[in-house]
């Protein structure tokens, strides 16, 4: 289970970071109050447009950056008094994040299983089914620089999934792939949610989040707007799908100074 | 302790797996190097082989009677033209000609001639006819201080034609010479030396050893330490390791032993080198007998010493590289502190043989250099040792706190 309380986080600008925005103020709040429950079992979606705060949110998740207020609590632990413990439980997938283009994908899997505290039996099997279901096998032992950017998608799920993470948080799951490759990832999300795993994604394909969540939270503009399931949340706007819903929350918070 | 194990591997396996950073950061230096200091030493060797082997060229004006059966008979090596007068016929590429002293003046400035000798008119009538309180008369040469062959000249013909002339003149004058010598000063110069062989042998090495050694343990640090923090930071690399359960401090401690073991192998190389083609440079400016020993003791200081200053640069260069927004910002800072570093070694050069503090070894750096320096002719005590590694190993643990400490910085490590 995912529990956030409260969650802010609070950037301080430079005097460069200012001049760029064309503001005077010296703090930029990314993320305001935003608490969600998110249970095992469930693929949740968190969508917005650009710079609502949801990569933000995702990275103090996974403990790469720290709440300025409130918690964050991963099955239980805390993520600024329990990191690593928190990351011992989920697997993060980011675009920033990358794997390093001068190893192949079989060592880049055998090294983060290991960084996992993984022994190489484990590896082995968890490489065999993994590649296998992402077609890794084929160039498993090419250089990573060699690869499309497709390729290189699969690598980092399947590394990011490399010690099968209780939670799986994808920042853009199927950014860069093809349709075929797309869907297979999104089946795999299925998969591991019927596994009992927590999977918790952010997208801004509506389609794609309609098709593969169970409930989402809107964020615009650091706020959370809404959650819950999308019945809910199309009953709540009188809208028949997420994207028409997502325009008219945006909208209606952002014309009426609400955040 | 684990993840720093994988993550040594794993920077390891970068380089070696990689058989063109192989070759660019092992065995091109060595071969540039040895290449380099053999090359110096056969051109210094061709240099001085040259200059003492030279025939020169010399013009003697009014020489007295006698003048060139002497120097005849003392068998000068080099070609003496004798002449009266202002002028002279000499033979010249486009044939004989006629020139003046002038003429002789400005070809000893270009480099043609080598020198002139002018003896006073009537030279041989005044020392003949000396009388006590007159003038004495006088010999004036013409040579360029700034051309080899025409300093070496003056000074060949000084030592072997005019002091021995001097000396005959002299004795015709007084007969026993004994009266005005009085005594003799080291009749067997040889016999006068009283030097430290070890010492002596290693004057060169003192003196050049411990700027190279200095300057040659920093260029791994530099050249790799930069893409191993920054780079991997700019590329979002070093992120997917954060998100592993591994404890940052061990991500550190990995990288920089990693970096220290390769810019150890990169010294190593660079040693070699500096063994097999430094010999040939030393040689032409060897004051002993050109054979360095070092105690085995010293061997095993100076190991250390190198060691634990590897570590050192590896947690400057690491501290720069992992505040620092891109490559280009890390190596522009890098810059001036490898400067510092090649400054500290030049000092130690042209440290003469003073008495160095004990606290001087403690110093970054410096310290360590002149704990080479003090290696070379067995002189480093285990004081002065203890204080130099003590000491690198103190700052480079702060250091290495402070690197561990940026790693766990968010606004460090994302530019938030």
């Amino acid at each position: 289970m995912i529990e956030i309380e409260n969650f802010t986080k609070v950037y301080k600008l430079s005097k460069k970071q200012r001049l760029e925005l064309k503001t005077r103020n010296h703090i930029r709040k990314a993320v305001d109050g935003v608490s969600l429950l998110i249970p095992k079992g469930e693929i949740f979606g968190l969508l917005g447009p650009n710079g609502a705060g949801k990569t933000t949110t995702l990275r103090c998740i996974s403990t790469l950056l720290k709440p300025t207020q409130g918690s964050i609590r991963v099955c239980g632990h805390d993520t600024i008094k329990h990191p690593e413990k928190v990351r011992k439980k989920i697997g993060f997938l980011t675009n920033e994040i990358r794997m390093d283009p001068d190893f192949s994908a079989k060592y880049m899997f055998e090294f983060f299983g290991h960084l996992h505290g993984l022994n190489d039996e484990v590896i082995g099997e968890r490489r065999k089914k993994l590649f296998s279901y992402f077609e890794i096998e084929e160039f498993q032992n090419k250089k990573i620089e060699q690869l499309s950017t497709g390729m290189k998608q699969k690598i980092s799920i399947a590394v990011s999934l490399v010690h099968d993470p209780e939670v799986i948080i994808f920042d853009e799951p199927t950014n860069g792939l093809d349709i075929v490759t797309a869907r297979s990832v999104t089946n795999y999300l299925q998969l591991l949610k019927e596994e009992g795993k927590l999977v918790l994604i952010s997208t801004h394909i509506m389609s794609e989040a309609e098709r593969l969540c169970d409930r989402v939270a809107i964020i615009v503009n650091g706020k959370k707007v809404i959650d819950g399931s999308l019945e809910y949340i199309m009953d709540t706007t009188g809208t028949r799908n997420l994207e028409d819903a997502f325009f008219n929350l945006y909208l209606q918070y952002t014309e009426r100074g609400k955040v | 302790m684990n993840g720093t194990k994988y993550v040594i591997q794993k920077e390891l396996d970068r380089v070696f797996k990689d058989k063109k950073l192989v070759f660019s950061l092992f065995l091109l230096p060595a071969v540039l190097m040895i290449g380099i200091y053999l090359l110096m030493g056969k051109l210094i060797n061709i240099m001085v082989t040259d200059v003492q082997e030279h025939v020169p060229t010399i013009y003697v004006q009014n020489m007295p009677d006698g003048f060139n059966s002497y120097v005849e008979q003392l068998n000068f090596p080099g070609s003496v033209i004798y002449f009266y007068g202002e002028n002279v016929l000499t033979r010249t590429d486009e044939g004989e000609k006629i020139i003046s002293t002038e003429e002789i003046k400005e070809n000893i400035r270009s480099g043609r001639i080598d020198l002139l000798v002018v003896f006073e008119e009537d030279f041989l009538n005044q020392v003949e006819n000396y009388e006590e309180g007159s003038i004495i008369p006088e010999i004036r040469t013409y040579y360029n201080p700034a051309e080899d062959y025409s300093e070496e000249a003056r000074n060949k013909f000084m030592e072997l034609v005019i002091n021995k002339y001097k000396t005959y003149l002299l004795a015709k004058r007084i007969g026993d010479l004994n009266q005005i010598m009085v005594f003799d000063v080291d009749r067997d110069p040889a016999a006068s030396y009283v030097m430290d062989e070890t010492r002596a042998n290693a004057k060169t090495l003192s003196m050049m050893l411990p700027y190279l050694v200095i300057m040659l343990l920093f260029t791994g640090p530099m050249n790799l330490g930069i893409d191993a923090i920054t780079g991997e930071k700019e590329r979002g690399t070093l992120a997917s390791m954060l998100i592993t359960p591994m404890q940052r401090g061990q991500l550190v401690l990995g990288k920089l032993l990693a970096l220290s073991i390769l810019s150890c192998l990169s010294a190593v190389v660079y040693s070699v080198s500096i063994i097999v083609g430094l010999p040939d440079v030393q040689k032409v400016s060897a004051v002993g007998n050109g054979t360095v020993r070092i105690e085995p003791v010293q061997m095993v200081w100076l190991f250390i010493v190198m060691v634990v200053l590897v570590y050192l640069y590896v947690t400057i260069v690491g501290l720069i590289a992992v505040l620092s927004k891109s490559s280009k910002e890390a190596g522009s800072y890098i810059s001036p502190v490898y400067i510092i570093v090649i400054l500290s070694g030049i000092m130690t050069m042209f440290a003469g043989d003073f008495t160095v503090d004990i606290g001087m070894f403690g110093i970054p750096v410096y310290g360590s250099a002149i704990a080479i320096q003090k290696i070379t002719t067995n002189e480093l005590t285990l004081a002065q040792f203890g204080v130099n590694v003590i000491s690198t190993v103190c700052i480079s643990a702060i250091l290495t706190i402070f690197i561990i400490k940026a790693f766990n910085s968010e606004k460090v490590m994302f530019n938030v």
